[in-house]
């Protein structure tokens, strides 16, 4: 692992600085193109270290089924984020550290560890503030041509091991 | 020692217990028995804590000592397995002054030692050890965890019953039997492996929400059309056709039990787990027809495995094992691991693991949008001043042998199926 640029730093912020408020805005078409083909979306049910090969997660998203999930998410008809929660999070103690050895030839890979709160108004139903904090492990990618993507996103609640509300939205 | 009074509360309980003969009604239930805080204590009496229930599964604690906590009703208790590998379940209290004696989640003990001031408690529950013994003037066989005086186990399953007198599990379970030997033998072994561990869904709504739903046939074409529009799935052919070519049914199994019955629909095999037919896992056929003989083991792969709700709390969900956790009238929370086999290859137990974390839990395709449905019911019902009906199918209902009844997978006899029995017990005095 090496150290990172001011430069790179500022643009790994950006880039999840927007993914955090496309997914607040439930702007799911946009957050999606973020997303690159070996994306991994994982939100653990316990312990954070579980094999999910043999683990229940509450997600646990290879590319096609996350592709699927925004995919029920656009057809207007999914009734737990009907309409969709007003939701803000707040991502701060933004780590990152630089691959020594990408997984995608030619393009500069990073490891980052954030956390986060995120405050959801139950919208559909209870009208009640529900709010969900936890730690995120992101890797993201510049690509050869200079675009940003991401390809695996960590979510680690600090009550996953716990009874979850409803959670139909991109946390 | 002064003799105790009798709580005043539990006595005007007794006194004002609701008219759940008037409450429920052959086609109609009242809003209160969703809403009511006696509602609730009264079940909790007369269903969690009078009656069998669903503690776990022997896969859960395969070794001595192994232990999980459980919350039957509302009350806590530990399910372990004892020296002498027999199961036992303990309320998770203190003998001395009520500590929580058991605060992790799952794992292996010798012992219990409770951290509030060190009495120490065998696996059987029997108190070993008082710390500065000479102040302590009781009898230690009286100083105990408390045990529960009924448990039993069906095929890997484990019920309990605080209840000596609540009779066998063979009776309580009934027809259920035959549902859990239809799960049980979808492994080539005839075992279950409950050992992915439990995530949990939390509801703002009545517990009963759960079985009622679960086994409602009818909402699928609505509550989960967002589903059915971007993925093709085994319901498509089970409950997403026009009313005359739906196959599928809903059966009342007696004591509460009720299914909807899927298989029907299924014309070929595994479509159950997503596929259009076996030829991906061949030597799971293989190992099927070894077991249990060629035609039995096509018709497994072919029907499936059951769709159905053994009261009060446990719902064998297809390839999935659900619990329901009563939380006070305004909330629950639903349990769910995949049901994963014994005797078959690693990527078909993972193929059953993705499959339960799409369908169940609180991001699930499914379960989020019948979460959300089932707390708009319980905010539409808050003033407990309103009937839900439960008539549909009535007149259409068939006959099974004793007292079963078979419906059309849209009719409500699963609810009704339910609420019989609701009424039942909670109608004893």
């Amino acid at each position: 692992m090496q150290l990172v640029s001011m430069e790179e730093m500022r643009q790994i912020e950006a880039l999840l600085y927007k993914e955090a408020r496309l997914a607040d805005e439930s702007r799911y078409a946009e957050w999606e193109d973020l997303v690159d083909d070996d994306m991994y979306y994982w939100v653990p049910a316990g312990q954070p270290d579980a094999d999910p090969s043999r683990t229940i997660s509450v997600i646990a998203d290879n590319r096609r089924r996350l592709k699927s999930r925004i995919a029920q998410l656009k057809t207007g008809m999914r009734h737990a984020q009907l309409p969709a929660s007003p939701m803000r999070r707040v991502l701060s103690n933004v780590e990152v550290s630089k691959e020594e050895a990408p997984k995608q030839q030619g393009a500069q890979e990073y490891q980052v560890r954030a956390n986060f709160v995120l405050y959801e108004l139950r919208a559909q139903s209870t009208n009640t503030l529900e709010v969900w904090p936890g730690s995120v492990e992101y890797r993201v990618r510049a690509k050869p041509s200079g675009e940003w993507k991401i390809f695996y996103k960590k979510v680690s609640l600090v009550h996953g091991t716990e009874p979850l509300a409803t959670m139909g939205f991109l946390i | 020692m002064s003799a105790f009074q009798p709580i005043p509360e539990a006595s005007a309980r007794a006194a004002s217990s609701p008219d759940y003969m008037q409450l429920i009604q052959s086609d109609r239930v009242h809003a209160s028995l969703y809403t009511s805080e006696a509602v609730y204590r009264d079940e909790l009496e007369k269903i969690f804590y009078r009656g069998w229930v669903y503690v776990g599964h022997e896969s859960e604690i395969r070794k001595p000592g192994d232990f999980v906590r459980r919350n039957i009703g509302e009350e806590p208790v530990i399910l372990l397995r004892d020296r002498k590998g027999q199961f036992q379940v303990l309320k998770n209290r203190c003998a001395h002054r009520a500590n929580l004696i058991c605060s992790d989640e799952k794992g292996n003990a010798k012992n219990f030692m409770c951290p509030y001031h060190g009495w120490v408690f065998s696996l059987e529950g029997s108190l070993l050890d008082v710390p500065y013994p000479k102040g302590f003037t009781r009898n230690k066989e009286d100083a105990g965890l408390e045990k529960l005086p009924l448990i039993d186990s069906y095929r890997g399953f484990i019920f309990a019953s605080f209840n000596a007198d609540a009779g066998t599990l063979d009776d309580h379970l009934g027809n259920a039997k035959a549902v859990i030997d239809r799960a049980v033998e979808m492994s080539p072994v005839g075992e279950v492996d409950l050992s992915a561990g439990w995530a949990k869904h939390k509801f703002y709504a009545n517990w009963k929400m759960l079985p009622e739903n679960d086994t409602d046939g009818y909402h699928v074409n609505f509550v989960h059309a967002s589903f059915a529009k971007v993925l093709r799935s085994h319901y498509d052919d089970a409950a997403l056709q026009a009313e005359e070519d739906l196959e599928s049914e809903t059966i009342d199994w007696g004591n509460g039990h009720t299914e909807l019955n899927l298989g029907p629909s299924y014309k070929t095999e595994m479509v159950w787990l997503g596929y259009n037919d076996s030829s991906r896992f061949p030597q799971y056929v293989a190992a099927l027809e070894q077991a249990y003989g060629h035609e039995k083991a096509h018709e497994s792969l072919r029907a499936g495995p059951p769709h159905t709700v053994i009261f009060p709390n446990l719902f064998i969900a297809e390839m999935n094992i659900v619990m329901f956790e009563p939380r006070g009238p305004n909330e629950c929370v639903q349990w769910h691991t995949p049901m994963l086999l014994k005797g078959v290859s690693d990527d078909l137990n993972e193929r059953i693991l993705r499959q339960c974390e799409a369908a169940l839990g609180p991001a699930g395709f499914l379960l989020a949008d019948d979460g959300t449905i089932s707390e708009r019911q319980q905010i539409s019902l808050k003033s407990g001043n309103a009937w839900l009906d439960v008539s549909r199918g009535d007149e259409r209902e068939k006959e099974g042998p004793g007292d079963v009844r078979i419906g059309h997978v849209t009719d409500e006899t699963t609810n009704r199926g339910f609420w019989k029995h609701y009424r039942k017990l909670m109608s004893r005095p």
